[in-house]
């Protein structure tokens, strides 16, 4: 009970230092509507290929965009030695890291429901036939991008190079999970519902998730401390 | 020429896999016990299996021309390969950007952890999303060819020992000499 309520109050801390600064998530916001105007440049946005790429696009969009937020997510603390503090803090390394994990969730995945809809208008499609299985394939795969983001975050945090390596290291590491996200988001956006064709994706994700939060609850000690 | 290369191909993949268990293995050795020859050795045989993966790429693709006309025709073990290849990438490329060496170590070793749980999922994705799509079909090895391949895979085996070893070798140089300037400098 104790390590969720420190899990809480790293996140509120978060949440509330980017909801006043605003500093990554409007960053995150302009350049997630940028690219998709972009696209719409790479090809002709007709209905049909719109619906064929809907995934691949949308997930482009996503990754980019969360990698921006991300990136943040440690810097933040470093002007005033702030991470030294909270490392120093009486919390668990684990708990510091699942309260950030879960900001930037929240982070994410605001920024991702702002972009399905302007995805919608830019090009005519209507996105949200089967919005209940489009938004769980929405939370477990930001959860896949979270998770792996911020466990690089903290890793890359003290590196001059930090915002050439957070891409360099997540977006190899996130293949099996992006590639789950889109080929499933691809289906829903154009009608399909998840079906015995499509459910090894979902299980992907999910097992991806699984795996990789495991993983970085148990290695964020080292990361962190040393 | 087509099956020489196939040869190649076929078995300087195995081998890297090899490597990369070596590497987890050191890295977790490392983290266990901080022994700075754990760092070097999952260093020397992730460089080693890199080497050779990527020769087994670069034969890949031109068996792949040879074999079926087009240069890269999303063959399930030659994609799995450029995955894994990109992940141990990331993994070098994050030693080069960290100068300390134990922090050096550390997130070494903690990617590398990453990156060896990541390449069987990035597989199973793969070949999952290649069932469901019509590509061309994959080739196999050609009739007959089980012993020379055998034999050549050992022969791979071997080839990556001895360059873990020479690797493993300069990085420890490496290291003493990265010491002694430290040493001179605080002096």
């Amino acid at each position: 009970m104790r390590f969720f309520r420190q899990v809480a109050v790293v996140a509120c801390k978060d949440l509330r230092a980017e909801l006043r600064t605003k500093e990554a998530i409007n960053a995150s916001l302009a350049f997630s509507i940028v690219i998709l105007l972009l696209f719409s440049f790479a090809f002709d946005p007709s209905e049909d290929t719109m619906r064929e790429i809907s995934g691949g696009l949308l997930w482009i969009v996503f990754a980019f965009a969360g990698t921006l937020m991300l990136n943040r997510s440690f810097a933040r603390e470093l002007p005033n030695d702030c991470l030294d503090a909270l490392i120093a803090a009486p919390i668990p390394a684990s708990a510091l890291f699942l309260g950030k994990c879960l900001a930037n969730y929240a982070l994410v995945l605001a920024v991702e429901l702002v972009s399905l809809p302007v995805f919608g208008i830019f090009y005519n499609v209507h996105w949200a036939k089967q919005f209940p299985e489009l938004l769980l394939v929405l939370l477990l795969g930001t959860w896949a991008l979270t998770v792996i983001g911020t466990i690089f975050s903290a890793l890359t945090v003290n590196i001059k190079l930090r915002e050439v390596m957070l891409p360099m290291l997540t977006y190899p590491i996130l293949i099996p999970a992006l590639m789950s996200a889109m080929q499933l988001t691809t289906a829903l956006v154009g009608g399909a519902a998840i079906s015995a064709e499509n459910v090894d994706s979902l299980k992907m994700l999910i097992g991806f998730d699984i795996v990789f939060t495991a993983v970085s609850l148990a290695l964020v000690d080292t990361v962190l401390v040393g | 020429m087509r099956n020489t290369l196939f040869s190649l191909f076929g078995s300087g993949a195995p081998v890297a896999m090899a490597a990369a268990v070596v590497a987890l293995v050191a890295s977790v050795a490392f983290l266990r016990t901080r022994n700075f020859l754990y760092d070097a050795l999952a260093l020397a045989s992730t460089e080693a299996g890199f080497a050779l993966l990527a020769a087994a790429l670069a034969a890949g693709v031109l068996w792949s021309r040879t074999a079926a006309g087009i240069w890269w025709a999303w063959d399930t073990r030659l994609t799995a390969a450029l995955v894994c290849g990109l992940v141990y990438a990331a993994y070098l490329m994050l030693r080069r950007a960290i100068e300390e060496p134990t922090e050096r170590a550390t997130s070494a070793a903690v990617v590398s952890v990453f990156a060896f749980l990541d390449v069987p999922l990035a597989a199973i994705a793969i070949a999952w999303w290649r069932a469901r799509h019509a590509l061309p079909p994959e080739g196999g090895p050609p009739p007959g060819w089980g012993a020379p391949a055998s034999w050549n895979a050992l022969a791979m085996l071997v080839l990556g020992a001895a360059l873990t070893v020479i690797l493993l070798r300069r990085e420890e140089r490496r290291r003493a000499l990265d010491a002694q300037r430290r040493a001179a400098l605080t002096l």
